[in-house]
């Protein structure tokens, strides 16, 4: 229990720029994660925090460093199948309806016709969308898609969390209500999530702890831990502690 | 550096290598053919050599056939698509209509111009017209009119007319459409011209001398004009890339 | 696309309406007030050349239908080769540089030039018309069909990727249905050339097809046959075409922005 979930010990990552020259995403970075934890990886862009949540989905070799997920390497945690993740965008696949789109991760995996459908159904009604399940994305706005990328990883019940920005291309309102529901929906599960955002308010709303990343190179410049009481609901937003820890996070940028 | 000189490399050998299978007589021996029906390289060779101002000449005749015809085609197409776009309602029938003419075979259309025109020349002009005129308009009307998000309404707010609109929006914005078209033409166009001298009452040109050396059995001949005539459409085209090049600078294809 | 639909549908029937009347009227001035006396050959009436159609129709049809089965044989062939191959290309680098060079180079080549030395060589009418449909078909569906691979975004084969799925799941659920939209651009393209094709080896020397009867009808003076069998080729050109448009539809419900992908070939 003791021992962290992931660890993150001095990972360093360059590679050459459009006009060769040598760009460092990661500068020395280390940081550790503990089990059940949702921690966010907070920072402008260019500070390297999709680059470190995709080291540790194996989507990335870092250049020097060591990643440890329960010991193993990232590729072995991926070959056992134990990473949910969600993008940016939505990434759908715009041949398959919304149901069949949340399906996908499951198929691979082998999941049974039964567990499958009780999944979809499941996710379905948590993301709000019991009605769209027939539908193609084209037919959804970028909001819907979104929560059909997020229940997507969800369906599987993924040991750890990866989530690159989720929320970003959302408008305020849509953003706060998702903020709220995958609270919600980690309060159930507990599992470990790593959020990238670079949204302050929303690392400070959802998180245990955020690692502040500052740009050019990437480095970790603070680590602030969060102790808003949990369950938290979006009233917490309006606590002079939420706000304090903004003002926190804010005065620990450097170069920016 | 290396990826380059890999890009370069393999493609280059891998030619090499069919060329000399193809001399020593291994593709023949693997599609059970005669050397009298596909001549060795040597002989293709040795042949143009031997012939290439009548070669040449033949090319000349299809070649400049060809590009008035596109010049023409290409021409009328854009003259459509621009019509069509200043007249959305109508004009996007009108568009469906010159699609259709991409349709229909170009052997069709050659007998009907064999039939309207009494030269060789204006048959051939008269079929590469309608080939090109196709592919341009189609490709010009979606360059005018598929316009980034608020350009429109952008020249709207400055109260510009839809003249403006066509020239400073519409007509840099097609540029990029118009080249890809003009690609697409330059390899139809030859192609067209062609044919429709395999079937004309003319008497020369690369189709009919094909047809010719055809008819009296000499391959490597019928041969060496489809290397000609290959060479002139690379060349051409390589011409239109370079033109494309100092055009549309700005556009993201040329980066 | 602010043309509504029921609008365009009536735009069409007005579009249909003017180009028959115009060809009327044409011919009408050809015959009547120019005086031309190769009027009646060079452009008979519009209904005179339906007519003969509908009095040859069997004749008309039946070669065409020979024609257009060769083409559609070799259009098969030449489809599932391109699309092979833009699959293998895909997988090996190696073969990508070798294929890639040739595959734009061979746009340039007039490739239907190479029907009279190919009927040449085969003799035989009928594989000469499918291997010159399939050689033709070939190109613009390898090309497409490459495209469409290569489009795929990094995050969608991230998401198979991040569960572990074998190359062959990846194929199979994400670059294949992927690239489905290029494939049909890809034979958008060579539908109605490889219908050219067909009736190009029928006019260089076939026994049957519909070039046959355009070629018979030329020598022999019959020119409301000849109109009528260069409509039935216009019609099979345009069908060709259309049931490649139609089988998009049906095959891919899901795709709203077929116009908009591939086409760009070079």
């Amino acid at each position: 229990m003791n021992s962290p979930e992931i660890q993150f010990k001095n990972v360093n990552m360059a590679y050459k720029g459009k006009s060769g020259e040598d760009i460092v995403a990661l500068d020395n970075v280390s940081f550790d994660i503990q089990e059940g934890e949702f921690i966010s990886l907070l920072g402008p862009s260019g500070c390297g925090k999709t680059t470190s949540l995709r080291i540790i989905g194996d989507l990335l070799q870092p250049t020097s460093g060591e990643v440890l997920v329960r010991g193993l390497s990232p590729r072995e945690i991926r070959l056992q199948r134990k990473y949910g993740i969600v993008f940016q965008s939505p990434v759908l696949y715009d041949w398959r309806t919304v149901r069949r789109n949340i399906c996908l991760p499951m198929e691979i995996m082998k999941f049974s016709k039964k567990e499958r459908t009780a999944r979809i159904d499941k996710m379905l009604e948590l993301v709000g969308l019991q009605d769209f399940g027939q539908k193609y994305p084209y037919e959804l706005s970028g909001g819907m898609q979104q929560r059909v990328g997020i229940a997507r990883a969800l369906a599987l019940d993924p040991e750890i969390l990866l989530m690159d920005e989720p929320f970003s291309a959302l408008d305020e309102f849509t953003r706060e209500k998702l903020n709220e529901d995958l609270l919600n929906i980690w309060s159930q599960t507990k599992k470990t999530v790593i959020f990238v955002t670079h949204n302050i308010p929303e690392a400070v709303f959802l998180s245990d702890r955020v690692v502040v990343l500052s740009p050019h190179p990437g480095r970790v410049s603070a680590i602030v831990d969060i102790n808003l009481p949990r369950p938290r609901e979006n009233s917490v937003r309006e606590t002079s502690e939420f706000y304090d820890y903004i003002v926190k996070i804010r005065g620990s940028f450097e170069g920016v | 550096m290396k990826e380059k000189m890999l890009n370069i490399i393999w493609p280059l050998g891998f030619g090499i290598a069919i060329l000399l299978l193809w001399q020593v007589g291994f593709l023949h021996m693997i599609f059970g053919l005669k050397p009298y029906q596909l001549p060795v390289p040597t002989a293709i060779a040795i042949t143009l050599s031997n012939n290439l101002g009548k070669a040449l000449t033949d090319c000349v005749v299809t070649i400049s056939g060809a590009l008035i015809g596109m010049a023409f085609g290409s021409l009328i197409g854009f003259m459509i698509a621009a019509i069509a776009t200043f007249f959305p309602k109508w004009g996007y029938g009108g568009m469906i209509v010159v699609s259709a003419f991409n349709a229909i075979p170009l052997v069709a259309l050659s007998s009907i111009m064999n039939l309207w025109f009494s030269t060789g020349m204006s048959q051939k002009i008269g079929v590469v017209t309608v080939v090109c005129m196709a592919a341009m308009s189609m490709n010009a009307y979606k360059g005018l009119n598929s316009l980034k998000p608020f350009s429109v309404d952008l020249m709207h707010t400055v109260a510009a007319s839809e003249w403006t609109i066509f020239t400073k929006l519409r007509l840099p914005n097609c540029l990029p459409n118009v080249f890809t078209a003009l690609k697409i033409n330059i390899a139809t166009a030859i192609m067209a011209a062609m044919i429709s001298e395999y079937f004309a009452s003319s008497t020369s040109g690369l189709g009919f001398a094909i047809k010719d050396s055809l008819r009296k059995g000499e391959m490597a001949m019928g041969w060496s004009y489809i290397v000609v005539a290959s060479l002139a459409g690379v060349i051409l085209y390589g011409i239109i890339i370079l033109v494309e090049r100092n055009a549309i600078k700005w556009h993201a294809s040329q980066k | 696309m602010s043309v509504e639909r029921n609008d365009r549908i009536f735009v069409g029937i007005v579009w249909g309406i003017v180009i028959i009347g115009l060809w009327e009227v044409i011919a009408f001035l050809l015959q009547n007030v120019f005086q031309d006396p190769m009027a009646a050959t060079k452009l008979p009436y519009l209904h005179v050349i339906i007519a003969t159609f509908i009095q040859n129709a069997g004749a008309l049809l039946g070669a065409g239908l020979v024609t257009f089965s060769r083409a559609a044989a070799g259009f098969l062939v030449g489809g599932i080769i391109g699309i092979i191959l833009a699959v293998i290309m895909s997988l090996s680098k190696t073969v990508e540089r070798i294929g890639l060079p040739y595959l734009i180079i061979s746009q340039m080549i007039p490739i239907l030039a190479l029907a009279p030395i190919i009927f040449n060589i085969v003799k035989d009418m009928d594989s000469a018309r499918i291997i010159i449909a399939a050689y033709i078909t070939f190109f613009p569906v390898a090309i497409n069909m490459l495209s469409g691979l290569k489009a795929v975004e990094r995050d969608q084969k991230d998401l198979l990727y991040s569960v572990a799925a074998s190359q062959v799941e990846i194929y199979y659920k994400l670059m294949f249905p992927f690239s489905m939209p290029y494939l049909f651009t890809g034979l958008k393209i060579a539908a109605p050339l490889a219908i050219t094709a067909s009736i190009l080896v029928d006019m260089l020397g076939s026994s049957s097809g519909i070039g046959v009867k355009i070629l018979y009808a030329l020598y022999s003076n019959s020119s409301n046959i000849f109109w009528a069998a260069v409509l039935t080729s216009a019609l099979m050109g345009i069908s060709g075409y259309y049931l490649v448009v139609l089988g998009e539809k049906v095959l891919l419900p899901w795709n709203k922005t077929s116009s908009k992908k591939g086409g760009d070939n070079v």
